[in-house]
């Protein structure tokens, strides 16, 4: 058996390591380029009944192949996932509302400047009357799988974490008091909650944001400062130069978020 | 061609193949059926749950009806999708399962044992993590002789799934083989048949009929299995019923989307199990 | 202790072979839990779908018509539908229509939480398949060995307890290991509604490390010793259980 798994693991080992470094010419060779965004995080990335994946970081994603003159191919990813589909190369780009960490810097490239930012608050129902983050000590909270801030959250204030793979298990979850708030960023939270949809008139993001984080597109670690990682580096830049985000957040009804009101005047004046 | 095993002066026990049918079939034997009479329940539960959804419905809203006629046919497609998951993962299975299953019973002990311990160890494993498995750490594409070949997501999960499928048929293999008795091998021995002959032209003909009965059980099992890809990613039903209730969301659509998932799969899984019945029934051995 | 810790933190510098279970606290302990949920989810659910299936099986030897038919529906609905849909459905629809209670922190929550659901929705599955098993057993047991027994003096109910019972199990047992075995494996499925058990600890770690790999393997090998474990331990019992001149 050993030597079944030894062999096995070898072959796995290896055939990963063939991830292509040339991501650019693969996008030309294939006249498309293959984006990792979001199917259940609405109004960021989210499924229409014809099961399109529409959104605002979509409407990114066809930018970034509009520019490049690709056809654009959108992969669902969810936070447990899409690290290693970039790194496999089965994705080309994530813009998947990716928080940008020094630890996931040691693994993908993280795109600079920051496209968007986030902070992390809790969605809870009012009635909860949560007032202070150590009020949720050894209650059951939902989140998402392989979300950044599960873990500060988790030994800072002790809760007890029920997380899901998607987002529609939490709301669910969450709705029918299997917990009591859900730890999450807080532009989702803004974003669900002036939507105006009665389901949430009883819901409050009652906490101070913590742990603001700025979120990153992404591509392949070895080609952050090659000329794919330089290409996307100038394309967010011009995201903020010319307001696109500003524009998009406008188009979805997203709360428009300082961070990228501060980034739109700061690179304007560039 | 069964001895009766349990054939002694004092009889303590009625024949023993039925017992015998379920050892090998892997999980328990659906015994008698209902009929269309479960089926019929199952008709009945699904329009109560839909009636007493469409009561809860806030009368400005979409009637359930008309929520669930607007999402099937996506979720249908995704319900296809995984029956197509299930038919490849069962082909790719079941050969590699027959080829480790004959190698179970090779006269060669390091090709046996080896064999047993793979068998074994995809046996053992959860289904879920050798999906989780394969969908992490295969590469997304494989290169054979400057041939690269893509695997996409799906392809890995039908992968995933066949491991523990290749495992299952290769017991069944030893087991349907190890069926028969000894004394055929012995009398085609005695006949000059070469153990090859003896295995492709006695052996294996009357293993086949044993083997088709928890052949089907277990792609009836795999079947049930192939949700398990929506966990790791795959868009199947699963993921679509979920999309589309996060769309709608709307708590009332909870029971009727899912009953109508699993409906789906029961109208589909349901013949197979009848089918398996009569088929054991059929080939079972008097005793 | 401290060495291994040390060896461990070693390897990863060295190799980045990145096993925090061994040198962070905090992730050993979470996977250490996750362990043991699934150790005790498997037992409790392999002892709550042996009492079903026991119960089944009675009941389907019973007069009344419908309530054979009951056990029937809920036989071929759980063996004809796949788990993890059915744990959703669980979760998520029933657990939705369920009132609502005060917890200890005076908040209303389900009756049932996402362990109760696990618990319950793979021990009615795993219990679908029991009934089958144990009807089969009972149904091996001829009615002139009863009658025998009856002759010799014991009643109906002794006869039932101490002639057709130990039969019965033992004919079932080689069934009933396998279904026990697979109940054992379905457990992972709880990784879906958030239970902490090996699969989710697991995960969360390499989602949050992103040590996918080495955690993939450490989870694997966990899992089979674990089921060959209890595979083994079974296979020990079914031979020690089993009946001369009887079974392959």
């Amino acid at each position: 058996m050993l030597k079944t798994i030894l062999a096995g693991a070898a072959l796995a080992l290896a055939l990963t390591s063939v991830a292509d470094a040339q991501t650019l010419d693969k996008i030309k060779q294939r006249g498309s380029i293959v984006v990792g965004v979001k199917n259940d995080y609405k109004p960021w990335g989210f499924l229409d009944p014809s099961g399109k994946i529409v959104g605002m970081e979509i409407d990114l994603a066809q930018d970034v192949a509009n520019r490049l003159n690709a056809k654009l191919e959108l992969i669902p990813v969810v936070a447990a996932n899409r690290m290693e589909f970039l790194q496999q190369g089965r994705i080309d780009l994530i813009i998947a509302t990716l928080g940008d960490t020094a630890q996931r810097r040691t693994v993908i490239g993280m795109i600079e400047p920051n496209y968007y930012a986030g902070g992390t608050n809790v969605l809870a129902p009012k009635s909860a009357g949560l007032k202070d983050w150590k009020q949720l000590k050894d209650r059951k909270v939902c989140a998402i799988q392989g979300a950044y801030y599960n873990r500060r959250v988790t030994q800072l204030y002790g809760p007890e974490l029920v997380s899901f793979t998607g987002i529609p298990e939490v709301l669910n979850a969450l709705q029918q008091g299997n917990c009591i708030a859900f730890v999450f960023d807080n532009t989702l939270i803004d974003s669900t909650l002036s939507s105006g949809d009665p389901k949430w008139a009883n819901y409050e993001m009652p906490l101070v944001t913590e742990d603001e984080q700025p979120w990153a597109i992404a591509v392949p670690l070895p080609e952050l400062n090659g000329p794919y990682g330089e290409f996307m580096k100038k394309v967010s830049i011009d995201w903020h130069k010319t307001g696109k985000i500003v524009e998009l957040e406008k188009k979805w009804g997203i709360k428009p978020s300082p961070f990228v009101a501060e980034m739109h005047q700061k690179h304007k004046a560039m | 061609m069964r001895p009766p095993a349990g054939t002694t002066d004092l009889p303590v026990l009625l024949s023993p193949t039925a017992v015998l049918r379920q050892h090998d079939a892997g999980m328990g034997d659906p015994c008698r059926l209902l009929g269309p009479r479960t089926a019929l329940f199952l008709v009945v539960a699904f329009s109560m749950a839909v009636a007493g959804a469409e009561a809860a419905t806030a009368p400005a809203a979409p009637g359930v009806i008309a929520s669930l006629w607007k999402w099937a046919p996506l979720i249908f497609q995704g319900f296809l999708f995984n029956l197509l998951v299930s038919v490849l993962a069962m082909a790719i299975g079941t050969a590699a399962g027959a080829i480790l299953g004959l190698m179970q019973i090779s006269l060669l002990p390091p090709v046996r044992r080896g064999s047993w311990v793979a068998t074994q160890f995809f046996r053992n494993a959860p289904w879920l993590v050798l999906l989780f498995y394969c969908m992490l750490l295969l590469p997304f594409e494989v290169r054979l002789f400057g041939l690269v070949i893509p695997l996409p997501a799906w392809i890995k999960s039908v992968i995933g799934l066949s491991l523990p499928v290749m495992a299952n048929v290769s017991e069944i293999v030893r087991g349907g083989v190890q069926s028969i008795p000894v004394g055929q091998w012995e009398s085609a021995e005695a006949l000059a048949f070469t153990r090859r002959q003896t295995l492709w032209m006695i052996i294996l003909p009357q293993c086949v009929k044993r083997m088709t009965p928890p052949w089907m059980n277990l792609y009836a099992i795999l079947t049930m299995a192939t949700p398990l890809i929506s966990i790791v990613g795959v868009q199947d039903g699963m993921t679509l019923t979920r999309a589309a209730l996060s769309a709608e969301n709307r708590t009332e659509l909870l029971v009727p989307m899912y009953l109508m998932l699993l409906s789906w799969f029961f109208i589909y899984c349901y013949p197979i199990a009848r089918w398996t019945i009569r088929l054991e029934q059929r080939f079972a051995v008097k005793g | 202790m401290e060495a291994i810790a040390d060896w461990f933190k070693w390897l990863n510098a060295a190799h980045g072979i990145n096993l925090t279970i061994f040198y962070d606290d905090f992730d050993r302990a979470r996977f250490l839990r996750g362990l043991l949920t699934t150790l005790w989810l498997s037992v409790v659910c392999i002892a709550l779908s042996v009492v079903i299936g026991v119960v089944g099986a009675w009941v389907q030897g019973s007069r009344f018509r419908l309530l054979r038919r009951l056990v029937q529906g809920y036989i071929q609905f759980f063996r004809n539908t796949p788990p993890l849909i059915q744990l959703y459905f669980f979760y998520f629809a029933v657990g939705g229509l369920l009132p609502r209670v005060t917890d200890a922190h005076g908040a209303l929550v389900p009756p049932v939480s996402n362990y109760a659901w696990a618990i319950i929705s793979f021990s009615f599955f795993a219990g679908a398949f029991n009934v089958e098993i144990f009807r089969a057993g009972i149904e091996a047991v001829p009615r002139t060995t009863v009658e025998a027994a009856e002759a010799l003096g014991y009643s109906r109910l002794k006869a039932y307890i101490h002639v057709v019972l130990p039969l019965a199990f033992r004919v079932s047992l080689p069934a009933l290991n396998n279904n026990l075995v697979n109940l054992v494996k379905t457990t992972t499925l709880a990784y879906a509604i958030g239970v902490s058990e090996m699969l989710y600890a697991a995960s969360q770690i390499w989602s949050e490390v992103l040590n996918v790999r080495e955690m993939m393997n450490v989870l694997l090998i966990v899992y089979v010793l674990v089921v060959g474990a209890l595979v083994w331990l079974m296979g020990r019992w079914e031979r020690a259980m089993r009946m001369p001149g009887y079974g392959v």
